[in-house]
């Protein structure tokens, strides 16, 4: 990250008016909208959320008596869970891919993350509020993956996430072996085996045996279906937590995916794909796979409208917005839904988030608003304390 | 033949994959049946039922009671064709991995695509097995399979993971190899081999590393564990064929020499000069993959290997009794699977053994005569109804059937 000099002058400045213009960290909030959307399947009309410390507090249809929580009413809008990218590479591909060797699984994500990247900024106004950010799909054995927030701290969070692998094309170059499909797959077999049969040593071998002991999941970037039944072969022969990224020919490999229990991470759904690219979602939905949407952030709402278009449910094309990727990243204790104890990290829409004619409002991060705006009108004080005192 | 009745066969066809499906009996009659190794049967029944074939025989085989009845009166039944060497069913690069020279042990099997174009390619000139060998860019590419054309369920097309390992003589593995000549000097390609003799010395270097490996084995330490060189371990042990890609006569002769001295099984594939080194072949007693017998020019980087293909060459096999099968190989101006049968028997073989060289004998080389490769009771009902005889000019494959199911022409 490179700043300004002035920068280093003004940042005691700007730090002060923060603290001024931001309601005191203390200070609980009480929101209320039309509807709140606290998980895919339980919807609250008329209910409120109080945040207290950038956490869920309560959600309900009454405010506890002893809040003092300021009070902010979205009125005829919706609110969501924050959206989760379980897979991006936010404009950090050439920092996310070790050039140099093929194999790199204990490389980690979290050490290229700029958090003042340009591409980092727009995401809350899309609604996403959390990002697994992974390494690219140009090594066979990427690295590990970093979780990481779009709100006011920029930090990554927490511990690592999954182990990438790639045996997508821009795996093989013709530079550097493996060249090939079948090199890229032998590379892994022969790679995991020998940590099976404790032949390795090293930092590699110590991910790939979490990978084999079940501790850490396992990503794998795949497109065609020689590329998904060679990493569903793996996650079979090696018992993988298995989830598959882009997964095109997903369709191809279903009862595979059923049997094996493994999920996918789609890329973007694009309105001029193929009828049997858009019927995707309903097809894994049918067939028990659980999958998410991600691909380019922007674009990550339509992606779950068009499979809506094309016979996906409501509730699923939600839940692969929220809930799903966040438990594909292990993180349901936190993200994905509004429950009690979960991060404050919601997003307000003026309606229903998959009817593209809904205006995105505002994301809030860990209880602070990071895009868009606060309402104009608080909450009436008076019907509150009623609520609240009965 | 009216239009009108060149259709009605598949329509009937399809109706009866419903019931294929169920196990229930369907009888093919009337047609002539060459069933692979053995006489034509005029006026033939051809009996399948559960995606096996039942009976086989004349006009007075007995028809299940009950089964459904398909007239084939003026047709001719085949059985399924084979294509020993097949080109297809994955992305070229990915066949062929240029991280390394000697790759035993890497399977072509990991990179086939099952909707790969040339599937449906195959199934329209009446193939309906396959065996796909990794590409010819590396000194020793690794293990090919064997597939069927199409199928209900990737997984259950597959009859053998590793059926061979290629082996390739010749120029075409030392292409792109180069010494530093102010490129990048961490280029991959700066390696041996860059000559015949390179490639040779590669060969001859895996093999007596395997072979010490397997002396070594007995009492002492034992050698890190290579998946390469098991590989190779097995075809000094017998226990898997090799097939060598060699096109011209020093290639054939290489081919050979090298596999007499380490004593391994090896098939001589895509052998265009093969009319040359006839004695020897007829001597090491190896069967001959013919690749693309009506191809004027020579697979591969034509010019460097410089064999000279003839037309009679199929036919001199035939002549001299070397066991050969005729394939489309990796050579680009292949005609299909039978039209290249069609072009031997043109050449002076006969139509029988024409047939058997893309049926019976592919079977029986690639080991899976018990399943497939002639029509014979509890075989899969893997078989072609052809409009006239198969090596006909104008000979179409009306319908083609695998595991008694008509597959879709629309494929």
């Amino acid at each position: 990250m490179k700043r300004s000099p002035t920068w280093a002058v003004l940042a005691p400045v700007c730090a002060a008016a923060a603290l001024c213009c931001r309601p005191a960290a203390a200070q609980d909030l009480l929101l209320q909208a039309r509807r709140i959307v606290i998980a895919a399947d339980t919807v609250l009309d008329d209910g409120r959320v109080l945040v207290r410390q950038g956490k869920v507090a309560y959600v309900g249809a009454d405010v506890p008596a002893e809040s003092r929580a300021r009070r902010l009413d979205y009125g005829d809008a919706t609110i969501v869970p924050g959206f989760v990218l379980a897979h991006a590479t936010l404009g950090q591909e050439r920092d996310l891919a070790e050039r140099a060797l093929p194999f790199t699984p204990d490389l980690r994500a979290a050490e290229a993350f700029d958090p003042w990247h340009k591409e980092l900024l727009p995401l809350p106004r899309h609604g996403i509020t959390a990002a697994a950010l992974s390494p690219a799909p140009t090594n066979v054995a990427g690295g590990i993956a970093a979780l990481v927030k779009t709100g006011r701290d920029r930090g990554v969070l927490g511990a690592d996430l999954h182990l990438m692998l790639s045996l997508a094309a821009p795996a093989r170059d013709p530079e550097r072996p493996p060249t090939s499909l079948m090199g890229a797959v032998d590379l892994l077999r022969r790679a995991f085996d020998a940590t099976q049969k404790g032949q390795a040593t090293g930092p590699d071998a110590a991910v790939l045996r979490q990978a084999l002991q079940g501790t850490r999941a396992v990503f794998v970037h795949a497109d065609t279906f020689a590329e998904l039944n060679a990493a569903l072969d793996l996650g079979r022969d090696f018992g993988l937590r298995l989830v598959l990224v882009s997964a095109r020919d997903a369709g191809k490999v279903l009862p595979r995916l059923a049997q094996q229990q493994a999920a996918v991470v789609l890329d973007t759904l694009q309105p001029e794909a193929r009828l049997a690219q858009l019927q995707l979602p309903t097809r894994l939905a049918e067939a028990g796979v659980p999958f998410c949407f991600a691909g380019r952030p922007e674009l990550l709402r339509r992606s779950a409208a068009l499979a809506v278009r094309h016979g996906l449910d409501r509730r699923t094309a939600l839940m692969a917005l929220t809930r799903v990727p966040a438990a594909l990243l292990d993180q349901t204790g936190s993200l994905g839904a509004l429950r009690q104890g979960c991060a404050a990290d919601f997003a307000v829409f003026t309606g229903d988030p998959l009817d593209l004619d809904s205006a995105h409002v505002a994301t809030w991060v860990d209880g602070a608003l990071v895009a868009g705006r606060e309402p104009a009108r608080t909450a009436a004080p008076a019907a509150a304390t009623a609520a609240g005192v009965r | 033949m009216t239009v009108r009745t060149r259709w009605l066969v598949p329509a009937l066809l399809a109706s009866t994959a419903a019931l294929a499906a169920q196990g229930q009996a369907t009888a093919y009659l009337g047609a002539r049946i060459l069933p692979g190794g053995g006489p034509p049967i005029e006026n033939g029944v051809l009996v399948v039922a559960g995606g096996k074939i039942v009976a086989v025989g004349g006009q007075g085989t007995a028809v299940p009671a009950g089964a459904a009845t398909v007239d084939c009166a003026g047709r001719t039944i085949t059985p399924g064709l084979i294509d020993a060497s097949f080109r297809g069913g994955a992305a070229l690069a990915d066949l062929n991995e240029q991280g390394e020279e000697v790759t035993p042990h890497l399977r072509a099997l990991d990179c086939l695509d099952p909707d790969d174009p040339a599937f449906a390619r195959a199934l329209a000139a009446g193939v309906t097995t396959v065996h796909v060998m990794p590409g010819t860019r590396n000194v020793i590419g690794g293990l090919g399979c064997v597939v069927k054309t199409a199928g209900a369920e990737p997984a259950a097309r597959v009859l053998k993971d590793a059926a061979s390992l290629r082996i390739v003589m010749g120029a075409e593995p030392s292409m792109g190899n180069r010494a530093i000549r102010g490129g990048r000097v961490d280029s991959i390609y700066y390696r041996r081999p860059t000559t015949r003799m390179g490639v040779v010395w590669e060969v001859r270097k895996a093999f007596h590393d395997a072979r010490q490996a397997l002396e070594q084995s007995v009492g002492a330490a034992p050698s890190p564990p290579s998946p390469g060189r098991e590989v190779l371990a097995r075809v000094l042990r017998g226990e898997l064929t090799a097939y060598t890609t060699a096109r011209s006569e020093q290639d054939i002769r290489t081919a050979l020499r090298i596999a007499a001295e380490f004593g391994y099984q090896t098939v001589i594939d895509e052998a265009q000069d093969a009319y040359v080194v006839a004695d020897e072949l007829a001597a090491a007693k190896v069967t001959v993959l013919l690749g693309a017998p009506s191809a004027p020019q020579v697979a591969g980087p034509g010019s460097a290997d410089g064999a000279e293909p003839r037309y009679a060459t199929a036919r001199l096999l035939a002549e001299r009794g070397i066991p050969f099968v005729i394939t489309t190989g990796s050579n680009f101006a292949a005609l299909d699977l039978v039209r290249e049968a069609m072009f031997a028997a043109r050449n002076g073989m006969s139509v029988a053994q024409a047939l058997d060289a893309v049926t019976i004998a592919p079977a029986r080389l690639l080991g899976i005569d018990g399943r497939t490769g002639s029509l014979a009771p509890g075989k899969d009902a893997d078989f072609v109804v052809w409009s006239h005889d198969p090596l006909d000019p104008a000979a179409v494959a009306e319908s083609v059937h695998i595991d008694g199911n008509p597959v879709p022409a629309s494929r």
